[in-house]
């Protein structure tokens, strides 16, 4: 099966009342398409991660989650401003949220390194003062 | 072959589809204006009982009567029973149930407090995030809608079937012939009815039947007047266990380390909005989940009769009254013989291909729908009805709205077609005069 969408969706900065929608839909989606379990809860768990990414510490992105036979893919791209230091941010722990996120529970520096942890390839691409983009792949 | 208890009394329906939107599994479709449920969603939360202002729902169990038709009946009687009494002592309820025919009248609490012990043997030496599954109507829940979090399950029997069995066992070790045993439970919720012919975890059910407390209750007090008083060093009460009545007594019981970081979530939608969260990950910190489908836990049973709020109050002062548990020769059997499944139900097709060709069609039919969530097509929303209408069970002209605007179309089509007169019609319409 070629590669088509399933999800694609815009992420404003700070929008913590949808925070989780595009997560959720996923992951309704995918057990309409039978995808097994486990399968469906690594997707979803990466794709929560990363939309949570982009309302923290982002100013706004996209989101876009794609299937094919081999596996599933999340891409999440957002505008800017970038990690200075990459190997740091996905250290567990690290954290620049601020009070006010970490006071929701959100920031525990976790997100980053789930999304490592749940995927079973990950690719980044960034810099100081740059537009990020992740590609999170989970394979079936 | 039957899947669920909750079943419909269609002279009563009105078609209302009140309970098709309360329903957590969207299990009901209101066809021919009756609402009708799909066996393989219903999880028998009974929502749609607790819902219906027309009592269209409901769910049967054995009666009283029905005690008489075995040699040996025994009772096994719930925490939550207890709270339907007013805090009456538990030993004085026992005698009204022995009065009434049974041979042997049996707390669940005693197997609750010592599932509680080994919950919490079995969090100690097992890293990992556990759900309680003594309730089946949650595991069934999370069998349908959660498939990924089944491996989350604890993987033992609910304290009703553990303490079954070994009522069994221990009535055939005293010499009574195992056809002649039943084993009845006074039930508060239609979900541990199901368990009779669709056990959670297990291949074959310990009990036999099932006696709704709305079935049983007059008896008992028929019973009470015609009974004395007892001590009660005579009968003893486990009334530690009696707290696994409410929701929140599961996780009281626990090892102290346990209890801090334990979390009990009761009322279906809650639960569901919990789900959510453990779905993604998103709950840091709690290692055991007690969840209740009911609110308030088994108090909350649709079956009782008291109110949940008295009967949560009655039952928080006797549990109270409990020092110890009481420590017993175990001899019970958790351990379940396999592991809880996820059930594959609501994919849109077997092959993922074709799966993906319908989910296209499903953003389709989304799109055309008004999205108004409005239920009059007998499905609970737009997103259901789309669903219905992609795997064939359903189609456009069910939505009202577009219905309606088919028929402005055709109505607008007609009008048109009238100036599309022949000539010799025309003539007749301009007077004589020809234009």
């Amino acid at each position: 099966m070629q590669e088509q969408i399933l999800i694609q969706s815009k992420i404003e900065k700070g929008d913590f009342t949808r925070g989780g929608e595009v997560s959720s839909s996923l992951k309704d989606i995918l057990r309409k398409l039978g995808v097994p379990s486990d399968t469906s809860r690594r997707v979803t768990i990466v794709t929560y991660e990363l939309e949570m990414n982009i309302i923290i510490h982002s100013l706004g992105g996209e989101i876009t989650v794609l299937i094919s036979s081999e596996q599933i893919k999340v891409i999440a791209e957002d505008q800017g401003p970038g990690i200075p230091d990459v190997e740091q941010a996905f250290q567990p722990g690290y954290s620049t949220a601020d009070d006010f996120v970490r006071g929701m529970g959100f920031g525990a520096g976790m997100g980053l390194n789930n999304v490592k942890h749940f995927s079973d390839q990950l690719t980044v691409e960034t810099g100081q003062g740059k537009k990020s983009k992740f590609i999170a792949s989970v394979y079936f | 072959m039957k899947k669920h208890s909750v079943l419909l009394k269609e002279e009563l329906c009105e078609g209302c589809t009140n309970c098709v939107k309360n329903c957590p599994t969207k299990a009901i479709r209101v066809h021919n204006g009756k609402a009708m449920i799909r066996d393989e969603l219903c999880i028998d939360c009974a929502e749609c009982i607790r819902i219906c202002a027309y009592h269209a729902k409901h769910s049967q169990t054995a009666e009283i009567a029905d005690v008489s038709s075995y040699k040996y009946p025994i009772a096994l009687v719930p925490p939550s029973f207890y709270g339907q009494f007013k805090g009456l002592n538990p030993a004085r309820v026992r005698v009204a149930l022995y009065e009434l025919g049974f041979k042997e009248v049996i707390d669940v609490s005693l197997a609750a407090e010592a599932l509680s012990r080994k919950t919490s043997e079995f969090l100690a030496s097992n890293p990992g995030i556990y759900i309680s599954s003594s309730c089946p109507v949650v595991v069934r829940l999370i069998k349908i809608l959660y498939p990924e979090l089944t491996g989350h399950l604890i993987p033992f029997k609910a304290p009703t079937d553990a303490m079954g069995e070994k009522a069994r066992k221990d009535a055939i070790a005293k010499g009574v012939a195992p056809e002649d045993i039943g084993v009845f439970l006074l039930t508060p919720c239609p979900g541990k009815n199901t368990n009779i012919f669709d056990p959670v975890g297990i291949e074959n059910s310990p009990i036999d039947k099932t006696i709704a407390v709305t079935q049983a209750y007059q008896a008992v007090l028929a019973a009470l007047e015609k009974t004395q008083d007892v001590a009660e060093e005579d009968l003893p009460v486990p009334y530690l266990g009696l707290g696994w009545g409410q929701s929140g007594g599961e996780v009281q019981l626990l090892h102290e380390q346990v209890q801090d970081y334990s979390l009990s979530v009761s009322g279906i939608h809650r639960v569901r909005a919990l789900l959510n969260e453990l779905s993604r990950n998103n709950i840091k910190g709690v290692r055991y989940f007690e969840l209740s489908a009911c609110e308030f836990g088994c108090v909350g049973g649709v079956f009782n009769v008291v109110n949940p709020f008295q009967a949560r109050s009655d039952l928080r002062r006797l549990r109270a009254k409990g020092k110890a548990m009481i420590e017993q020769n175990e001899g019970y059997d958790f351990d379940l013989p396999g592991k809880f499944e996820p059930l594959q139900i609501g994919r849109l097709d077997g092959d993922l291909e074709r799966a993906m060709e319908k989910l296209t069609q499903l953003e389709e039919e989304i799109a055309v729908l008004p999205g108004l969530d409005c239920a009059a097509c007998g499905a609970p929303d737009c997103k259901t009805l789309a669903e219905d209408i992609v795997t064939g069970v359903a189609s456009r002209t069910d939505c009202i709205f577009l219905l309606r605007k088919q028929m402005g179309d055709l109505a607008e089509t007609l009008s048109a077609l009238l100036y599309e007169l022949p000539p010799v019609m025309k003539k007749e319409k301009t007077d004589g005069k020809v234009g």
